[in-house]
């Protein structure tokens, strides 16, 4: 009974996680696709080769993605000296630190955006990639630093202390040592800060004033006119780069995992 | 930790009460950038009724048009039709900025201001109604231009179509890009011609005789349509359009009622019997191609035509009129002050008015599908009237005769109504 149980239950997950996805492709490459028709009657790649051919798509993708990675390192950077404070030690002002830390998924982008653009505009940021990226680190920060600080909390600082009672240097033993036995957490944290700065449209329409173009800008402008195949198109355009960025991840971390548990 | 989460909520809102504050303290001469760029500046003098200046110094300028971009078809007219000729022509570049709301390029112009930068970031707005307005209150717009570039000539500037937008005068601070009027639209494969209503009382017995076949656009932000669609009924309720063009609250008190009861009396005949209606164009269009409604509404000088090219309605779709009330305005493009590229911008308002450009723009395998912003019998050019006059006849079967279009053709109410229409739908129609 198992034998079959699991797979069906494998294929249902599976369906349900690509039928949106087919759903996209499906008004992606068709036109005039009505109701009551149950499938497009006229196929397309009218739509694709537009979009391929846009500089535009192609130039709003690679800039979304240089911005992605950026903030997702910066955002690292950042996060990691305080997500191990907060993580291993226990100090006055803590749970204080950890609001001001959260402000920003408590505050509405929108408030922030508004101020924000202002004082850009004053000392030159806005409409720079600089600036967008700096606006992106604002709500991916809260995400890395929970990320790697409930990692940190479960660290355990005693193999630090055997590398350098051993004669390691400190950034041997960092990264040797910590960065090392953080590398799933770095990995998770990673993916999310990239897929917030991805998927930004308010702080990116903001702060980048029209100069910076990602692709969700293009998709909202697109959504605005309601065409059901450039949306779709641009859609799965949107989703692409996280849809390979977690499955590559996945495979990472499993068998990471798995190297883990051939250790004990 | 109550008490922290407070001071931290305190805290925020001091934060927030106190940036415009910040914002507006700080003088423009502060910034680093104002002062980098400003020989830039210099090096594009131009004087506006020397056209050969202009021209010189828009050249090697990236114009940045700030145009809703929510139509792909529109979108790629811009880029094939205007963005080459203005590089091989001019030697411009055109940079189209796509938004999803002109209120969100009108934010950027204010918000720029508010911090003191010029040149700001915006060169050239796709404008109309409220919008032009607050940019003009704000004194935000640059002046004087829109009668000094050459192909202002062919338009008909005491046409108060023209010189008003929305009822407020257009004063020389915006220049006319192309025409449009209300229409709707139906499919020919579902109702037969001789079965359209020619007026909002006929419509009234259709959608009863049809029940949930018929909706409208929610009037407000967004769905301008909708609104227009309900100053139609008003002016034929009220026995025509000319009242309303100045403002007269009296007018209004009188006539209001009446029109809140005919939408009231129309509600229960609609699309899921008026409990919610169409948020904007797109979305009725929708519901009309996916056989909900079986009637669109349209701007389109093309009527159904564009819509058709780009696979969003049946091929069968046509356009129509009722026999009067079918309002027709002009949109427009206007310069920020604080443009950063001029000269180039004005460059491109002049092509846009160009015989052989306003020519292209209304056939509808082109996309853009709005109507003649220049009058026709002012093009001396006779290779570019007969393209003008060709054009105008090439609409096909999905939109509505010319004639039609010019019989029901009436002006939009003054500006003040706008607001008075929208917030007295909500009132009286929506939430009543």
């Amino acid at each position: 009974m198992k034998r079959i149980i699991t797979p069906l239950f494998r294929f249902t997950l599976y369906l349900v996680l690509i039928a949106p996805l087919l759903l996209f492709a499906a008004y992606a490459f068709s036109t005039r696709w009505f109701f009551p028709q149950p499938f497009p009657a006229e196929w397309t790649t009218t739509t694709f080769q537009r979009a391929i051919h846009d500089s535009r798509t192609l130039s709003s993708m690679a800039q979304g993605l240089w911005i992605a990675l950026l903030v997702s390192v910066l955002s690292l950077i950042l996060a990691l000296p305080a997500a191990r404070v907060l993580g291993l030690r226990k100090f006055r002002g803590r749970q204080l630190a950890w609001l001001l830390l959260f402000l920003p998924t408590i505050i509405p982008p929108l408030a922030i955006g508004m101020g924000l653009n202002i004082l850009f505009l004053q000392i030159g940021l806005a409409g720079t990639i600089a600036g967008v990226i700096l606006a992106h680190i604002i709500p991916t920060l809260p995400y890395t630093i929970f990320t790697l600080s409930s990692a940190f909390a479960r660290f355990d600082e005693n193999y630090e202390f055997q590398a350098l009672a051993l004669g390691a240097s400190p950034w041997h033993i960092f990264f040797k040592v910590t960065l090392r036995m953080m590398t799933p957490s770095l990995v998770v944290a990673t993916l999310f800060a990239f897929l917030i700065s991805w998927s930004q449209y308010l702080l990116t329409l903001l702060i980048g004033g029209g100069q910076i173009i990602t692709l969700p800008i293009l998709l909202f402008s697109a959504a605005s006119g309601g065409n059901p195949s450039i949306i779709a198109m641009l859609s799965l355009l949107f989703v692409a780069p996280p849809v390979l960025v977690v499955a590559f991840t996945a495979r990472q971390l499993n068998q990471h995992g798995e190297e883990i548990r051939e250790q004990y | 930790m109550k008490r922290i989460v407070f001071l931290l909520v305190v805290f925020t809102l001091l934060l927030a009460a106190c940036a415009p504050s910040v914002a507006t303290s700080q003088p423009a001469a502060t910034n680093p950038l104002v002062a980098t760029d400003a020989p830039t500046v210099v090096a594009g003098a131009f004087d506006i009724n020397n056209w050969d200046s202009v021209l010189a110094a828009a050249k090697g300028q990236t114009v940045n048009w700030y145009i809703w971009g929510g139509s792909d078809s529109i979108n790629a007219f811009v880029d094939n039709f205007y963005g080459k000729t203005l590089k091989e022509r001019y030697g411009i570049t055109l940079n189209r900025v796509p938004i999803a709301d002109t209120a969100d390029a009108v934010n950027q112009v204010l918000s720029e201001k508010q911090a003191g930068k010029d040149p700001g970031a915006v060169d050239m707005i796709w404008i109309n109604g409220e919008n032009f307005f607050t940019l003009k209150q704000a004194s935000l717009l640059y002046p004087d231009w829109a009668q000094k570039i050459p192909n202002s000539a062919l338009v008909n500037w005491d046409n108060p179509a023209i010189n008003l937008d929305f009822g407020h005068a257009v004063d020389n601070l915006e220049s006319p890009w192309s025409s449009a009027q209300f229409q709707f639209v139906y499919d020919s494969a579902r109702i037969k011609a001789d079965e359209l209503p020619h007026s909002y009382a006929d419509l009234k017995t259709w959608a009863c005789a049809n029940p949930g076949r018929f909706t409208y656009i929610a009037p407000g932000p967004g769905g301008f349509l909708g609104t227009r669609f309900v100053k139609g009924a008003l002016y034929e309720i009220s026995g025509g359009a000319e009242q309303w063009q100045n403002f007269d609250q009296a007018t209004w008190d009188q006539w209001s009622p009446a029109l809140w009861k005919y939408l009231n009396e129309l509600e229960p005949c609609l699309w899921r019997k008026g409990e919610t209606y169409a948020k904007d164009e797109a979305e009725l269009k929708n519901l009309f191609a996916n056989n909900e409604v079986d009637f669109s509404i349209t701007n389109d000088i093309t009527g159904a035509g564009t819509g058709i090219a780009a696979g969003l309605l049946p091929a069968t779709s046509r356009a129509f009129v009722f026999d009067t009330n079918m309002i027709g305005d002009f949109n427009y493009v206007a310069i920020p002050l604080n443009a950063p590229n001029k000269a180039a911008a004005l460059v491109l308002a002049n092509l846009l008015l160009d015989p052989e450009f306003q020519a292209a723009q209304i056939l509808p395998e082109n996309g853009f599908g709005l109507g003649y912003a220049i009058d026709v019998t002012r093009v001396t050019d006779s290779a570019a009237l007969s393209a003008l006059q060709s054009a105008s006849t090439k609409l096909g079967d999905s939109a509505t005769p010319a004639s039609d279009l010019a019989n029901s053709l009436v002006g939009d109410s003054a500006a003040e109504y706008q607001n008075l229409i929208e917030q007295g739908w909500a009132e009286n129609v929506l939430q009543k």
